[in-house]
């Protein structure tokens, strides 16, 4: 009998604790409701992309020597480069570039290994078309560069995480000119002699 | 008949809405915005979608069962909308079985849920079907003895008698002090009643897909989720008509009417009487509302024998106990426990 009513006690025990558990889980899921939304509003407010994004590609057609460097490192081999080799004046001769989008992966192979800098990535990423043809952007195309977010009128520009003062991780309200977290370089040059400084003047007051 | 559908229709796009909306403030994000002035038109939505969605009956599926088994769920839930008072003269009908009804109508939704199961040539909404009748018939019984202790204690199976008995006192003479294991009780096993998380195994999106409603598009799974959230609402309503005491004021009316020397039949006072009381019941159900949206996202999600233990193995004895010692507790002080 007092066997039966200890275990009624401890399933008890295990209930009550059980219960305030879930309170507590309760008082955090309610904590949640008076904080601000971490939502971006697109399209009326849009994310600034960082500097190493990987949009779309851009090529300068007056660089490019017709290696194809950028369609052997490709993992579908996707850049189509169209040269011919000009006798007279033994050199190639390009005629026309074009990368597909609809297949690119956007993994950034072509830029790193291209010997003369003609490929770059942009922050372009709302490349969206009713026909998948659209996509295939030949090299004029592929020259013009992206409608800047921050130019937009009708868009609030919001940081990114990187880029938001130490703290903050909220970029809705943030001041305007509000400078990221972390030293520039130059200013990292100053600390580092600074900090020489006074490393030599401990050692010639030692001495 | 038309009072019960327009009321449900409006309870569940109110419910719709504030689901959305309060899912999406737990989740520091901010639901729908742009339909309608603060996404107010989403559940509208929502309806328009499903109505004009293609209505598939599968390939070697029943096609009397399939098409029965979310009417069979969804006409008892509508029909317990007659029962709910909010006011004295303001429910859809007085029966002397309100809550008996609301009981037995609830029993007839397993049937439904099996018959779709089992209709929708589909071996996981088979199993679905079949889980989400055995949790249905689990929760009915500690639902049943929880009404029960109640019941005992007013005296009638009425639920404007229910809501009588609480009047009075104000605050203190709600049936959730004197009730408080049956409340707990009642509240965990109308949510399984409802298959609302933590007890959403029967359409659990990971587990089965979605249970007995993968097979279901279009209209028919419009009354799904139709039923669904016609189903809380209606709880929500029961729990504060049951516990929490339906259309009271904190401050019991007549006092105030007392104190300000205004006689209580004179027709201005009578109407504001009624609106309060119809906001007091709307601002309860509320409350349980919000608290299971909140719930939905705090808990995770219970086993189907963890569920079943949960129904027969615990809240079975405890409300029996809590029968019991309702019993001994109005036999002992008539008074306070319903002569």
């Amino acid at each position: 009998m007092l066997k039966f009513l200890n275990q009624v006690g401890d399933y008890a025990k295990e209930t009550i604790q059980a219960a305030k558990y879930i309170g507590q889980g309760l008082s955090v899921t309610f904590d949640h409701m008076k904080r601000r939304p971490i939502t971006v509003q697109y399209p009326y407010e849009k994310l600034i992309p960082s500097e190493r994004f990987r949009g779309r590609i851009h090529f300068e057609f007056d660089k490019c020597i017709s290696c194809e460097v950028c369609v052997r490192v490709c993992p579908i081999n996707l850049p189509v480069v169209d040269w011919e080799f000009n006798r007279e004046t033994k050199k190639k001769k390009l005629k026309h570039y074009s990368i597909d989008f609809g297949v690119c992966i956007f993994c950034g192979n072509c830029v790193e290994y291209c010997p003369t800098n003609c490929l770059s990535m942009t922050e372009e990423y709302e490349l969206a078309a009713y026909d998948r043809h659209e996509l295939n952007y030949d090299n004029v195309a592929l020259g013009r560069l992206p409608y800047k977010v921050t130019d937009d009128p009708m868009v609030t520009p919001l940081r990114e995480l990187a880029y938001l003062p130490k703290g903050v991780m909220d970029p809705h309200d943030l001041p305007p000119n509000s400078r990221r977290s972390g030293l520039r370089p130059e200013e990292f040059i100053d600390k580092i002699e600074q900090q020489r400084d006074g490393e030599s003047q401990a050692k010639a007051e030692k001495a | 008949m038309g009072l019960m559908l327009v009321g449900a229709t409006v309870g569940v796009l109110g419910s719709v809405w504030l689901e959305r909306k309060i899912s999406a403030a737990a989740q520091q994000r901010i639901g729908p915005e742009y339909i309608g002035p603060m996404g107010s038109l989403a559940p509208l939505a929502d309806g328009l979608k499903l109505l004009l969605k293609e209505d598939i009956v599968p390939f070697k599926a029943d096609p009397l069962l399939f098409t029965l088994g979310p009417i069979i769920v969804s006409i008892p839930v509508f029909l317990s909308y007659l029962i709910v008072p909010f006011g004295q003269n303001l429910a859809i009908a007085n029966l002397g079985t309100a809550i008996f009804l609301w009981i037995a109508l609830s029993s007839i939704q397993p049937i439904g849920l099996l018959m779709s199961g089992y209709a929708s040539n589909n071996k996981y909404s088979l199993l679905g079907g079949l889980r989400a009748a055995a949790q249905s018939i689990s929760y009915e019984i500690p639902l049943a003895l929880a009404v029960l202790a109640v019941v005992m204690m007013s005296n009638s199976l009425s639920t404007l008698d229910i809501v009588q008995q609480q009047s009075g006192y104000g605050i203190l003479g709600w049936n959730v002090w004197r009730q408080p294991v049956g409340f707990v009780i009642f509240c965990i096993a109308a949510l399984a009643e409802c298959e609302r998380l933590p007890f959403d195994l029967p359409e659990a999106e990971e587990e089965l897909i979605a249970g007995y409603q993968t097979e279901y598009s279009g209209m028919k799974f419009a009354l799904y989720y139709l039923a669904s959230y016609v189903n809380l609402v209606l709880s929500a309503l029961l729990v504060s008509v049951l516990y929490l005491g339906g259309w009271n004021f904190p401050i019991p009316v007549e006092a105030i009417a007392g104190l300000l020397g205004v006689s209580e039949t004179t027709p201005w006072l009578q109407v504001l009487t009624a609106s309060l009381g119809i906001t007091m019941t709307i601002l309860k159900a509320y409350l349980l509302v919000f608290t299971a949206i909140l719930i939905r996202w705090t808990v995770p999600r219970v086993r189907i024998d963890q569920l079943l233990n949960l129904g027969w193995k615990f809240l079975l004895p405890v409300a029996l106990v809590n029968l019991l010692l309702t019993a001994a507790l109005k036999l002992a002080f008539p008074i306070a426990f319903g002569g």
